[in-house]
């Protein structure tokens, strides 16, 4: 899969705190040890709330992340002077061959790191926000940073027509990563396999992830499946989910918290049918990436984000979004064929395929090789601040922006 | 004394004004400098595909007109003049796709198809990079700002090449 060939010095920006959950993290965590296993030099800058649990040696702090209510959840992000000075530190004592910030449009770590620097640097932009006033009312501000990043990378063709519209910027699409080997081998638990079992997994309390939905379509599905058992996994409080439903249903619904990996590949191979029966505000969904990497029969609805996982209806089915008849019809008809489900089951795990961290691996690779070319005098360009080549700070003493090389501290 | 209190605040917005003009300037010598890096990184590409192409014409039991085709348009894209080669670059991933159509070229040469299928892929995504420095350049340089002080010096209008757009595809 090697296409660039020689090592770099890359340095990854993550712009949520590091020891909280989501998506993004979990991306950059993969992605920096892909690049380490490829033998390039990797120093992630992150917030961090608890510098001692840290165990990643390749995370710099940069500060304690500040939570701001963002998109149906808490964005824990960082900004301001003592941030953008860490910031300013971290890229003079590394001498990067190339920057790749997550999120750069969102007012954070890395809009800073991307603002403060100039050479070759690459962004990711995750959020395909619906709720779009919020995230670009600073389009005017951004749009001259983020124009600096020599390649943009969208995780789907939602995210990317969202900065196309927005900030009419084009994108290369590349998404996320999983890692497809560690699904191959889960076993079913049996506990999760009595009667007909259909599965959801989530922040139930957000009305977005739409457990409300599917919970309106329970009683018609019942009707057709006495048998059915509802599997619910995912943190929120259970008490007031259960209000949404009629008591007499509540026998056959099980919460089952926060599931580990591990649990959470065997709930996937247990239940008959995976829904996903989310609202909005999605941009990728790597969870139903992770559910066809296991093999499970997926039902979703058809959010531009889950038509793009799932290729359209190729590798799962959809209903309308937000439309409970349309989900309670879908799902009573696939729990009636077995057989259907079961080779939707079976070949599911083959669309996961170019979510492999190989395949996706190999393609951010090539985009870090098209934007690091070799120049006419046969050197390679390297990440600099923007403030060391104002001529002001050319002066011997020269200014705030000084910090002594360190090539022994990642 | 009356007069500072007019001359502060002009002076101010001159300055003001004059950074303005500075920041503008830096900001689209950077874009330019995104269209170069973007081209050499298409060009060097490009180049790949041209000599793969030729590779391809001196392999035994390739039909000789495909042959000669494949000779030529990859010789005019290594060499020619920018304006011809678009069309030579056009001429040859056409002739490339041909020669997937055609014939069994796949089955007799998996590793050498496997390469020129990857480059290929990867010439989109360059052309998609290009494309894009290209245009967010030219949106900077409209502006009657920037044209009016000549804030993009001598730096000439990057543009698209014709081959860029009929080779676009969704990625």
């Amino acid at each position: 899969m090697v296409t660039l060939n020689r090592k770099l010095n890359i340095g990854l920006v993550s712009p949520y705190g590091w020891d909280a959950p989501g998506g993004v993290q979990v991306h950059i965590r993969d992605l920096a040890h892909l690049l380490i296993r490829e033998g390039h030099r990797v120093s992630v800058l992150a917030p961090v709330e608890d510098e001692d649990a840290l165990r990643d040696e390749f995370v710099v702090p940069a500060g304690r992340p500040i939570p701001i209510p963002y998109n149906g959840a808490v964005a824990r992000v960082l900004f301001g002077p003592v941030a953008a000075s860490r910031v300013r530190q971290w890229i003079s004592q590394n001498d990067f061959d190339l920057l790749h910030i997550h999120e750069p449009a969102i007012p954070s770590l890395g809009l800073l790191a991307c603002s403060l620097s100039d050479g070759p640097m690459v962004g990711t932009f995750h959020v395909a926000a619906e709720r779009i006033r919020i995230a670009f009312a600073i389009v005017p501000i951004v749009e001259p940073i983020i124009e600096r990043l020599r390649a943009r990378i969208a995780v789907s063709e939602v995210a990317r027509s969202t900065l196309l519209t927005h900030v009419d910027t084009d994108a290369v699409v590349i998404p996320n990563g999983i890692d497809l080997a560690s699904f191959a081998d889960a076993s079913p638990r049996l506990e999760w396999q009595l009667g007909k079992t259909i599965g959801f997994i989530g922040r139930f309390a957000e009305k977005r992830k739409g457990l409300s939905l599917l919970f309106e379509a329970v009683p018609a599905i019942v009707d057709r499946h006495p048998d059915l058992r509802i599997l619910i996994a995912g943190p929120g409080e259970s008490e007031e989910a259960l209000e949404w439903i009629d008591p007499s249903l509540h026998s056959r619904i099980t919460f089952l918290g926060m599931l580990s990996d591990e649990e959470k590949r065997q709930f996937f191979k247990s239940v008959d049918l995976y829904i996903a029966p989310n609202t909005g505000g999605e941009s990728f969904g790597i969870i139903l990436a992770e559910a066809m990497a296991t093999g499970a029969a997926i039902l979703a609805s058809d959010l531009p984000a889950f038509r793009f996982v799932l290729d359209d209806g190729r590798w799962g089915r959809h209903f309308r979004t937000g439309d409970w008849m349309d989900l309670a019809r879908k799902a009573s008809e696939l729990l009636d064929d077995p057989k259907t489900l079961e080779e939707m089951a079976a070949k599911s795990h083959q669309g996961a395929e170019r979510f492999d961290w190989p395949v996706v691996g190999r393609q951010i690779l090539d985009v870090y090789d098209f934007i690091t070319p070799k120049s006419e005098n046969g050197e390679y360009e390297k990440v600099r601040l923007v403030a060391d080549s104002r001529p002001w700070n050319r002066f011997p003493l020269g200014g705030l922006n000084r910090f002594e090389k360190n090539d022994g501290r990642v | 004394m009356m007069e500072s209190y007019i001359l502060f605040p002009l002076l101010a917005l001159l300055f003001l004004f004059i950074w303005y003009l500075t920041f503008t300037a830096s900001r689209l010598d950077r874009l330019h400098h995104r269209v170069e890096t973007s081209w050499a990184a298409l060009d060097a590409l490009l180049q790949q595909r041209a000599a793969l192409a030729l590779e391809v014409s001196h392999l035994p039991g390739v039909d000789p007109a495909v042959a000669m085709v494949l000779t030529q348009s990859a010789f005019l894209a290594g060499e020619a003049e920018i304006a011809e080669r678009s069309e030579a670059e056009d001429g040859l991933a056409a002739t490339v796709e041909l020669l997937y159509e055609t014939e069994d070229f796949h089955q007799k040469n998996p590793a050498l198809s496997e390469r020129i299928t990857n480059v290929s892929k990867r010439i989109e995504v360059a052309m998609r990079l290009h494309r894009e420095a290209v245009h967010t350049t030219g949106v900077q340089r409209s502006r009657p700002l920037v044209r009016l002080f000549r804030l993009a010096g001598r730096a000439p209008l990057p543009v698209v090449h014709p081959f860029e757009i009929s080779g676009e595809r969704t990625l």
